[in-house]
């Protein structure tokens, strides 16, 4: 049994659809990330998960419990830890008192561990909180019932660097101890460090889910040639090269540099530039920017009279905070 | 059970404990004017001089006696007027809130239903509703002592406790507002408006072709001046009140079982 199970989840709110038929499951024990967008539809999903909205249409499993029957959410609600986008307590509390409310309703089995982790400062009031202490307050609450599953949406939103890398840390050990973690985020390079499958969720509708290699796969190498000479164009005319670029007055040595993400096999490449002579080389893992910039280029061709939209759309999904 | 009436009731003590200070300094004053105000002032001819719908929404009975007086003075203004609006005010904060800031999708993540939280809120409400009874009658009882005007004790006593039902009956509008709008602001001048509108309603429709439209106003069932000037308790009153309540409060929850959290 899949510790989330979604199938053909709509939410409508008058003419928009929210989430339109989103089907997939997230394995126990792996990290799910959900990525799109702003306003692509992933905290709809997280909320109906969660039973805060109900769904339009389809219906979804929770640890084996159905969100729509409230006593069975109640149920999975015991083994779940949710860090909403924007997580908010009482502010005239302070951060312990309000880790003592949490303790009483669901238990607590670890916070003071998670306390030297996420140190947030719990004898100020909640109102004094920055951003980041917020941050690190939900994160040792989402946690501090050693949940069987967390669902976090944009959990490094409002964490420095430092703490992020932290965090990254501490959701793949518990991971490897058996947790399950569904996270949605729009920053791909986040996704990409922790996540062992992916979603893609844009405008609503499921795009694709499948492991975070096979996108990096897709997506092919990032390829810089630094040429002695110039190189006929023909010999870039081969299976597998996208946006080639080529400047002519790169460096102080001269020559040409080439740059094109590349898709086909390594092997063909290099057997056409073998004939040339080249001063430098290298072939990188192409970032996962390109990777969700092809995906929705892809889609882009698919359907010509979107197309306006389709380019405002990647730039929300790279660009970060824009609401689509 | 009741973590979410415990957490919040402890928050809600201090504030109490203000309003129960506040409301027996009220009780104290009105009391201390008393003898000035019997001695010096006819006041058969200053309720004669008082515009008759003025008299008629205060309630006002009669001055002769220092229940009188406080009957309209501190209990319609104090208990009926101001701590009626001031608890539809106040939980038609609780739930609504919540929502506002964001918070609710904290506390839902709880393994607590939402009728529960919504119970458990509620009946938090009880601390500032028995809390602004807990002092002032016993201010009322020794200060009338003190102008050498005695009240019943047991008067006293059920004027306060008869008013419990009533608070609650005004905290009940609140919550209903509460979980009908998802802003605060909003869910709070509604409580408010209507509040006022229902204790309108009931003391300027007396004695007219309309008076049954006051039925539903809670005020109708707590009758300060029946307690202090004739002794009856209404027992079925606060029946009616209690029945309120839980009208509300039901409808509050299947309201807010069924809505989306904003």
């Amino acid at each position: 049994m899949a510790a989330i199970e979604l199938e053909g989840l709509t939410k409508e709110y008058g003419e928009v659809l929210a989430n339109d038929d989103v089907t997939f499951d997230v394995e126990r024990g792996e990290i799910f990330g959900y990525l799109g967008p702003n306003g692509a539809g992933k905290t709809t999903t997280i909320r109906t998960l969660l039973g805060l909205l109900s769904p339009t249409a389809g219906t979804a499993r929770v640890l084996g419990q159905a969100i729509t029957d409230e006593g069975q959410l109640l149920e999975a609600k015991r083994r779940l830890g949710y860090l909403p986008d924007n997580p908010a307590f009482d502010e005239t509390a302070t951060g312990r008192e309000a880790l003592e409310l949490h303790a009483s309703i669901k238990g607590d089995a670890r916070s003071e561990e998670l306390l030297e982790l996420f140190d947030p400062p719990l004898d100020r009031e909640v109102r004094e909180y920055s951003r980041g202490n917020v941050q690190k307050l939900g994160l040792v609450a989402t946690f501090m019932h050693d949940p069987d599953l967390v669902i976090l949406d944009e959990p490094t939103s409002g964490l420095d660097p430092l703490l992020q890398q932290r965090f990254n840390e501490f959701v793949r050990a518990e991971r490897d101890r058996g947790l399950t973690v569904f996270f949605s985020s729009h920053i791909l390079s986040e996704v990409r460090k922790l996540c062992d499958r992916v979603g893609i969720i844009r405008d609503g509708r499921l795009v694709t889910v499948e492991p975070v290699e096979s996108l990096l796969d897709r997506s092919g190498k990032f390829v810089r040639i630094h040429a002695a000479e110039s190189i006929p164009k023909q010999a870039f005319e081969i299976d597998g090269i996208h946006g080639l670029e080529a400047d002519a007055s790169a460096g102080p040595n001269g020559g040409t540099e080439y740059v094109f993400t590349f898709t086909g096999d390594v092997n063909d490449l290099l057997e056409r530039l073998r004939q040339y002579r080249l001063l430098d080389l290298s072939l990188e893992e192409a970032p996962l920017e390109e990777v969700f910039m092809r995906f929705y280029d892809g889609e882009e061709m698919d359907n010509d009279a979107d197309s306006d939209r389709e380019t405002r759309v990647v730039a929300g999904g790279t660009g970060g905070d824009d609401d689509v | 059970m009741f973590e979410l009436t415990r957490y919040d009731a402890r928050h809600r003590v201090r504030g109490s404990l203000y309003l129960s200070v506040g409301l027996s300094l009220l009780a104290a004053m009105v009391i201390w004017v008393y003898p000035s105000f019997k001695t010096e002032i006819d006041l058969d001819q200053l309720i004669a001089a008082y515009p008759e719908p003025i008299v008629q929404v205060m309630g006002v009975q009669t001055m002769a006696s220092l229940g009188g007086f406080l009957s309209f003075e501190l209990y319609t203004f104090g208990w009926i007027i101001l701590l009626g609006l001031y608890l539809a005010y106040s939980t038609a904060g609780t739930i609504a809130d919540d929502v506002d800031r964001g918070r609710m999708d904290m506390l839902l993540s709880l393994p607590i239903s939402r009728r529960r939280l919504l119970g458990e809120r509620f009946a938090a409400m009880a601390v500032p509703i028995v809390g602004a009874n807990v002092l002032p009658p016993i201010v009322v009882s020794v200060g009338a002592h003190l102008i050498d005007e005695p009240l019943a004790a047991t008067d006293v006593l059920a004027v306060h406790l008869l008013s419990i039902p009533y608070l609650f009956a005004c905290a009940g509008i609140g919550l209903l507002a509460s979980v009908g709008f998802d802003r605060a602001g909003i869910a709070q001048r509604v409580a408010l408006g209507v509040t006022f509108a229902l204790f309108l309603s009931e003391s300027l429709l007396t004695g007219t072709d309309a008076e049954a439209v006051g039925a539903i106003a809670p005020m109708r069932y707590y009758d300060p001046n029946a307690i202090l000037l004739e002794g009856t308790y209404n027992v079925a009153d606060a029946g009616i009140l209690v029945a309120m309540t839980v009208a509300l409060f039901v409808a509050a929850q299947l309201w807010f079982t069924r809505v989306d959290i904003a």
